[in-house]
């Protein structure tokens, strides 16, 4: 376990209400082509050390506003209505360059299918080497070392292999492993974490989870965690937010959420898992 | 809530084996697997990537061969047969398939009718009496006969998976082996694909349910089979293996799904010894 | 899926064009105001009244030359196309379905057709079998028809591992019932796209060869042979080779067209295209107040 990041020492899970590192303000966003509105107004804070969750199915606009955040929305879509602050700094008033220089060292993102982020015909170390030359502005033999690190710190079983193969000679769940030790290569603060396990087994699901919640403890790492599955959420994170068609329909502390819904579909999502799911052998019946 | 039932089983697998590839150089993807479905049964058999889960429903089906050990469908031994005694016995429909990806299950040129009868016409049922009979289905998965003239690309994910359902239903098989029927789908088409399930149950329908997730399945299992790296780690109902399972590797595949509240199954540090006790 | 392809701009002119040339092709001969093979001392004559594209060296003239050469093009570019539609599609499928030895051999042999070039081939039958252009078109079209092969079975092959042809096989479906109902329709677009392709093709061939004097006597006229007869005086009458080579083209481009227009009627765009037709024939329907009994 060599420490991810010896710059960063993180203020931990402090009491202290530390300043959000990201903060959407009723955040809406428009696609200027029909002009029709996409999301209605997203608020959320994300602290150091905090995980924030968004629970919605495809098309409720959780991976807008996840790209809203990162500065990376499609074409003709745009922020309407509404701020988002970077570390203190509202990023309407962010130029280019500066959006290249925050993407990667303050915020960061993993996606739900590994394989189309990295480019198949390099070797997964140099593609992280490459991050760390680029945005740490290390040498050479620097950045190799501290890739073979990286790969490391995200519990791959044998980095010195691992970094001189191809991506299609590695799993998915191994993927995704090369891709988070990429996104925390520069010392984000916060990383968004979209659908990043939809596509994996369940157990390589709870590795990964188990994964990044260590790298959150350990260098005081701002979550968000996006998905399709409450329960997933609800058992990462310490506050969810639950989207529906771009309306933010529920939004709260985990533990409120769960054991008192306001809105029919996050009722529908619980009520779910406890008729077909797990829950049925584990919560006693008499609980409403 | 079960024991097993003493009426003769839809399907009866022995000591199945499956080995790909050349002789010498053959990997196992499946190794000494016995199962047993009842009628009006219904088993989930939970596995992940690699586990063979895929290939023992295949292998049911006849699209696999068998390496070793015998598989009985309604008493009659499958293993052997050649091309000709598998169309006869598919065409009688006892058992049918549900795959995974609806969208890809369906052909793209044919209208929903057109998928949905082709079991029935295959067996020389007139056009006509075939319609009629999806007609019905449909309404028993819950949708409009409009839908009948549409092409796959004109419904939604959804109503496509039901449709699915409902092919496999129109031979009224015995037996329903389902692949990840639910994965692909949101909550609420969840539900309604489970609900479906279970009235089919109810009404005296095997099935034979594979996932990779036990949740999806816990729902709907009386009992449940656990599959991993082509062997099967523990079988028992669904209470005894939710409930308390004995494997490591069942219990790693509890400690990792999640669920909504009530104690948090298990700590990262179980996880990790968990992991430690299962072969690399 | 034709009425898609007509729906588009591209299909209409490429079908239009083609259709016209099909009609000079069928009518030529009687369109022809002259006969083309009779020769007059009115040579190298500039466009007139008489003569609408002038006359050649011999006197003869070029309008009822072109009419009476576009028979030879086009049935010799349709012989080609439908050779190699005929020689390659049905074993491209059954390769997929017939088992590994048959898929050996019928590779191979697509292989060794494809290294064999076709100009030289013909020509060599030619000097075999007699001056024709029958011959050498047939055997040009077999040396095509690997084109042909590698399509059908790249459309089968797409088809043959999709779960909706595992579906139809554990409905006990035969392998006779999966080709007519699932793979037909896949295999059938690519293929027209191949064919209109290869038309174009055929018609370079035909020229390429009648312009060599290869397939076609010298007094009967052909494309190719106006061309190459035309190049002779160019000194004398620099746009003479322009009609000869602008049918050509416009012929060759035409084809294409087709192609295109085809391949973009089929597929994924293709079921779009027609599934919004439908939707819209669908509200008609609705909005009609007499049913009209539906067609299933």
């Amino acid at each position: 376990m060599t420490a991810l990041s010896p710059t960063t020492t993180a203020p931990a899970a402090g009491q202290a209400p530390a300043r959000p590192v990201l903060s959407l303000r009723d955040v809406r966003i428009t696609d200027r082509a029909t002009g029709r509105e996409i999301v209605h107004g997203v608020s959320l804070d994300v602290t150091p050390g905090r995980t924030v969750g968004i629970v919605g199915e495809s098309g409720s606009g959780k991976t807008l506003t996840c790209r809203a955040a990162l500065g990376l929305l499609p074409a003709h879509v745009e922020i309407s209505h509404g701020t988002v602050e970077i570390d203190g700094t509202d990023i309407a008033t962010l130029t280019p360059r500066r959006w290249t220089a925050l993407r990667g060292t303050v915020l960061s993102a993993v996606f739900q299918d590994p394989a189309s982020y990295l480019n198949p015909s390099i070797r997964v170390g140099e593609q992280i080497a490459e991050v760390l030359r680029v945005k740490k502005g290390l040498g050479r033999r620097a950045a190799r070392d501290r890739a073979r690190a990286l790969l490391d710190a995200v519990r791959l079983r044998d980095p010195d292999l691992v970094r001189v193969q191809y991506p299609h000679e590695l799993s998915g769940g191994m993927l995704q492993r090369v891709l988070i030790a990429a996104a925390v290569a520069a010392d984000p603060r916060v990383l968004i974490a979209d659908e990043a396990t939809t596509a994996l087994d369940v157990t390589v699901q709870a590795e990964i989870l188990d994964l990044l919640d260590e790298l959150r403890e350990r260098t005081g790492l701002g979550l968000v965690l996006v998905s399709h599955d409450l329960a997933l959420v609800a058992q990462r994170c310490d506050e969810v937010l639950v989207m529906r068609q771009g309306e933010v329909v529920e939004q709260g502390p985990t533990r409120t959420v769960l054991h008192r819904p306001r809105h029919a579909y996050t009722r529908l999502l619980i009520d779910e898992h406890e008729q077909y799911g797990l829950e049925r052998f584990r919560t006693p019946q008499e609980d409403a | 809530m079960s024991t097993p039932a003493p009426a003769r089983p839809i399907l009866d697998i022995t000591g199945l084996t499956v080995r790909y590839g050349p002789r010498r150089r053959s990997r196992r993807a499946l190794h000494d697997v016995t199962l047993r479905v009842a009628p009006g049964e219904a088993v989930g058999v939970i596995g992940e990537t690699g586990s063979g889960k895929s290939t023992l429903a295949r292998t049911v089906l006849g699209l696999v061969e068998a390496s070793a050990g015998t598989i009985l469908v309604d008493g009659e031994d499958v293993t052997r047969h050649g091309r000709r005694q598998w169309r006869a016995l598919r065409r009688r429909g006892t058992v049918q398939y549900v795959f995974q990806d609806p969208l890809r299950s369906l052909d793209p040129d044919l209208t929903v009718a057109d998928s949905l009868t082709e079991p029935l016409l295959v067996r020389g049922v007139p056009r006509a009496d075939a319609v009629e009979r999806a007609r019905a289905l449909l309404t028993r998965v819950r949708l409009d006969g409009a839908l009948l003239d549409r092409l796959p690309g004109e419904i939604s994910g959804g109503q496509r998976q039901r449709v699915a359902v409902a092919r496999a239903l129109i031979t009224e098989p015995r037996l329903l082996l389902l692949d990840e029927p639910v994965s692909a789908l949101d909550s609420a088409n969840r539900v309604q694909v489970l609900e479906i399930l279970k009235e089919l149950r109810d009404a005296g329908t095997a099935l034979l349910f594979i996932s990779h997730d036990l949740g999806s399945v816990a729902g709907v299992a009386d009992r449940i089979a656990v599959l991993h790296r082509g062997e099967q780690v523990e079988t028992g109902t669904a209470a005894e293996i939710i409930g308390a399972p004995r494997h490591p590797y069942t219990r790693l595949l509890l400690g990792s799904a999640p669920t909504l509240r009530g104690p948090a199954p298990s700590s990262r540090a179980e996880r990790d010894a968990l992991r430690a006790l299962l072969p690399v | 899926m034709v009425r898609v392809v007509l729906s588009l701009t591209t299909g209409r002119i490429a079908a239009g064009i083609l259709g016209l040339i099909a009609l000079l092709a069928l009518l030529g001969p009687w369109l022809a105001p002259q006969n083309p093979l009779t020769t007059s001392d009115d040579t190298l004559a500039a466009v007139s009244g008489a003569h609408w594209l002038g006359t050649d060296h011999l006197g003869r003239d070029v309008l009822s030359r072109l009419l009476d050469g576009s028979r030879v093009s086009v049935l010799g570019s349709l012989e080609v196309a439908l050779t190699a539609m005929a020689v390659g599609v049905l074993p491209g499928i059954l390769s997929v379905q017939l088992g590994r030895v048959f898929e050996w051999i019928t590779l191979r042999l697509a292989d060794t057709l494809v290294a064999l070039p076709f100009l030289l081939f013909a020509v060599a039958v030619i000097a075999l079998l007699g001056n024709g252009i029958t011959q050498a078109m047939l055997v040009t079209g077999v040396l095509v028809s690997p084109l042909f092969y590698r399509v059908a079975r790249a459309a089968t092959l797409a088809v043959a591992r999709s779960p909706y042809v595992e579906a139809a096989v554990v409905a006990g479906a035969s392998t006779g019932w999966i080709v007519r109902r699932h793979v037909w329709a896949k295999v059938l677009p690519p293929i027209a796209v191949a064919l209109a392709q290869t038309i174009g093709v055929g018609f370079v061939i035909v020229s390429s060869l009648t312009f060599l004097g290869i397939g076609v006597q010298p007094p009967a006229p052909t494309w190719g042979g106006l061309l190459a007869s035309d190049l002779g005086y160019l000194d004398q009458r620099p746009w003479a080779p322009l009609a000869p080579a602008l049918l050509i083209t416009l012929t060759v481009w035409a084809s294409n067209l087709l192609a295109d227009a085809i391949r973009d009627a089929s597929g994924e765009a293709g079921r779009a295209l027609a599934g919004r037709r439908r939707a819209r024939a669908r509200r008609t329907a609705e909005a009609d107040p007499v049913p009209s009994g539906g067609t299933r």
